[in-house]
């Protein structure tokens, strides 16, 4: 046990302070503390360029391993990239897909033409991913997805056919990660492959989706004979569900570091404003920001207790319980944030529908306990894999 | 930074536990409570040759030397079982106060400790009464402004039931004369001390009974059988055990945290505070869930599971409740000048 960081720590820490006071500023004052969830919209094409930007200092992908072009940082270092990325209010980042699940799941499960056709664009901020499980028929059920993925021998290529939905960014994005199904007798898990398609293509449609924020970060992709080239799927057809676990074992690693000091942030400001305007007077509303900061250091304290690893033998059961409980914690502390600001809550920005920094969050938040995954389905895996409890039955 | 316990440690954890789960056995917590003393000379016998009551004291004393972070883990196995004995305020409180005193009182009472001569007990004027008065060779009571090292013939001790048949309470009466073994700033302090150390313990059995109550549930759910299966299987009975499971997990670590800082002498009054709100709160929900899902068979006397339920209920209240410690935290956050934001890792 040991909760305090090396030397060598905080030299890193302060290059990595240097490095972003003298880079974030000038053409980039415009994307500072932007750009994070329910504000995916905000000046994009900035942000696009800041990964760029990233790229340039080397602090992109900074947890990849050296052969694949990244820093190898250690679990420290990136709590600590994370840290002052947070502090100097560091964009949104628009690579995040890409960094931490497309490139991880590439690395862990690709074939070497993959690393090398896909890790070198994620590396330079140039080249960004998305998401393509969740169908109209398959969202908790994720292994009910419909869309085929058919091999064409004449053409030597995959042709896949179906709809995707929520795919998060994909109007951003150059790339999306598929999972389709390879063997159209299959049900369930069985008879998926897992694919890596490009966007720009005739096969592809892009439609977005506004939420309930009135903006929008999410889309349905539709795919009409959307080609893959032969070589783009990982893994072999019938891996896919197998990789598109693996990934979201990535999702619940480092990639929430970042995240949570987006919470801290975010509670930094509730706790800012209550002082201003008097809601810190409040004895209801006390208790309720000290059970926000007590949450805020339970997802602190048990992300880096499950990323030093070690022989706990809870550690698996840790990381099942990780979504469920930061997702709760998040959407109550928007409401939070919404009974501090009082009435003025209920007030826009600007016409038309301009939100706030916290109105947006608030209504953010509301699709934490869905996206990823619900609450409800969280659950169901913490009491049949965690404690063992009985499987329910399964149509 | 690594935030994990060593083989040795999760070791020795292991060694305590099958010791306490195969000796200290709801049957005997049963005798225990219809003895007349309402303890077992011969179980507090057997934890000292363990090394258990002198597992804080010093070597030059006759101890283990170890610190609050090899026992935080041994105290959530005492939880586990319910041991009705002092063994966690022994250990995490009134060892660590007399080492700091120090001087005449270390080098006598000490000894006795390790070698299980004599039970030692806690009460901090905050709690009203004292656990254990009438049974310990020696009495530790705290106040703000006065510390005191009381034997039997100084101070007179009357018994109060708890609600927790396990717990022997009493209030005290310091006989007129006695002076305290510390007063002023430094009673101050080690006031402050007896009340953190005393809530981490605390903290740390509500972590041990919360695991308790989830095995008996999940074993009982998954063998009772309504409208053909297994209630287990039900997703209303399962997401009751899953929010148990998810409470009692992430009340772990800031458990350790606050064994940290008080292991090495850091600050330790907020990260006390949040570790003695989540724990309660995770056992608190394990009794209230457990009991749901057992039907009425949860309500019974018969049934095992309010020998934990009730233990928990004290641990929540005792050593500061819910309350004082939301308080401690709020004054924290609001303090001018505290950082809160990116960078506060620990
Ligand atoms: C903001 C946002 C971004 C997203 N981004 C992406 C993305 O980039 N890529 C992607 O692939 N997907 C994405 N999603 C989709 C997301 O993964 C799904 O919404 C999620 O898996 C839930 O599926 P569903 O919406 O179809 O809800 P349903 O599965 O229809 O669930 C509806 C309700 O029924 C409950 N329910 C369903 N089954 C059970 C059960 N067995 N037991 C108990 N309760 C049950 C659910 O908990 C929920 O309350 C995104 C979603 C959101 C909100």
């Amino acid at each position: 046990m040991k909760l305090s960081f090396s030397p060598q720590d905080e030299q890193f820490r302060e290059e990595v302070a240097q490095w972003l006071a003298d880079n974030l500023c000038g053409e980039f004052e415009c994307v500072r503390h932007r750009g994070g969830p329910g504000d995916e919209h905000h000046r994009v094409a900035e942000r696009k360029a800041w990964e760029r930007k990233l790229a340039e200092g080397g602090w992109t992908c900074i947890g990849w391993p050296k052969e694949y072009g990244g820093r190898g940082a250690s679990i420290e270092q990136q709590v600590i990239f994370n840290e002052e990325y947070a502090r100097a209010g560091g964009p949104g980042r628009i690579g995040h897909i890409g960094e931490t699940l497309a490139g991880p799941t590439i690395i862990a499960f690709g074939s070497d033409e993959q690393k090398q056709k896909y890790l070198p664009g994620i590396l330079r901020g140039e080249v960004f991913w998305c998401q393509g499980y969740s169908e109209p028929s398959a969202g908790s059920d994720l292994a009910n997805v419909k869309t085929r993925a058919e091999f064409d021998e004449a053409a030597g290529k995959w042709r896949i056919n179906g709809q995707k939905v929520w795919t998060s960014l994909a109007h951003e994005s150059e790339y999306c990660f598929v999972i389709a199904r390879t063997d159209p007798q299959s049900v369930g898990h069985k008879g998926l492959g897992f694919f890596l398609v490009t966007m720009d293509q005739p096969g592809v449609t892009v439609r977005p989706i506004e939420q309930l924020t009135g903006t929008s970060e999410f889309n349905e992709v539709f795919f009409d004979d959307a080609e893959c080239d032969a070589a783009d799927i990982v893994g072999a057809p019938g891996d896919g569900w197998k990789v598109a676990m693996g990934l979201l074992g990535f999702e619940r690693g480092v990639s929430t570091l970042g995240q949570q000091m987006l919470f801290q942030n975010e509670f930094d400001a509730i706790v800012k404003l209550a002082k201003d305007n008097g809601a810190a007077k409040n004895p209801a509303l006390r208790q309720r920001i000290a059970d926000a900061h007590v949450g805020l250091k339970i997802l602190r304290y048990n992300s880096m207790r499950m990323l030093s690893g070690g022989g706990d033998g809870s550690l698996q059961k840790e990381a099942m319980i990780y979504k469920l409980y930061w997702a709760t914690w998040h959407r109550n502390l928007g409401k939070l944030a919404m009974d501090v600001l009082g009435q003025e809550s209920e007030i826009l920005d600007e016409a038309p529908y301009e939100l706030n920094r916290l109105q947006s969050m608030y209504l953010f938040t509301r699709s934490d306990t869905i996206y990823g995954g619900t609450n409800q389905i969280q659950r169901n895996i913490i009491a049949e894999r965690a404690l063992g409890m009985p499987r329910e039955p399964r149509g | 930074m690594d935030f994990t316990f060593s083989e040795d440690q999760l070791l020795f954890r292991d060694s305590v536990r099958d010791f306490l789960v195969n000796e200290v056995t709801p049957e005997r917590i049963r005798g225990i409570w219809e003895s007349d003393s309402g303890r077992d000379d011969g179980l507090w016998q057997q934890l000292a040759e363990m090394g258990l009551t002198g597992i804080t004291v010093p070597e030059a004393h006759g101890g283990l030397g170890m610190d609050e972070l090899d026992f935080v883990l041994l105290a959530q196995e005492c939880g586990y079982v319910a041991l009705p004995e002092p063994l966690v305020n022994t250990a995490l409180v009134a060892v660590p106060v007399i080492s700091q005193l120090g001087g005449q009182a270390a080098a006598e009472w000490l000894p006795k400790i390790a070698a299980g001569e004599t039970r030692v007990a806690v009460g901090c004027s905050d709690n009203g009464l004292a656990e254990d008065a009438a049974q310990a060779g020696l009495l530790l009571w705290a106040e703000p402004q006065a510390l005191y090292l009381l034997t039997p013939d100084q101070f007179s001790a009357r018994f109060n039931e708890s609600v927790d048949p396990s717990r022997r309470l009493y209030a005290i009466d310091i006989a007129a004369g006695v002076l305290p073994a510390a007063s002023g700033e430094q009673a101050a302090a080690l006031y402050q001390a007896v009340l953190d150390r005393g809530a981490l313990g605390a903290a740390a059995q509500a972590l041990g009974l919360a695991q308790r109550m989830i095995d008996i549930s999940v074993q009982y759910t998954s063998e009772r059988q309504q409208f053909g299966k297994v209630i287990g299987s039900f997703q209303a009975v399962k997401h009751h055990m899953a929010n148990v499971a998810v409470r009692l997990e992430y009340a772990k670590a800031p458990v350790t945290r606050a064994a940290y800082a008080l292991a090495r002498g850091e600050a330790a009054q907020v990260a006390v505070s949040h570790a003695k709100l989540v724990a309660c709160e995770a056992a608190n929900l394990a009794a209230k869930n457990s009991i749901q899902v057992h039907g009425a068979m949860g309500y019974t006397w018969e049934v095992d599971l309010h020998i934990f339920m009730k233990k928990a209920w004290a641990m929540a209240g005792t050593f500061g409740d819910t309350g004082f410690h939301k308080q401690r935290v709020a004054e924290h956050i609001f303090a001018d000048g505290v950082a809160l934001g990116a960078g506060t890792t620990f």
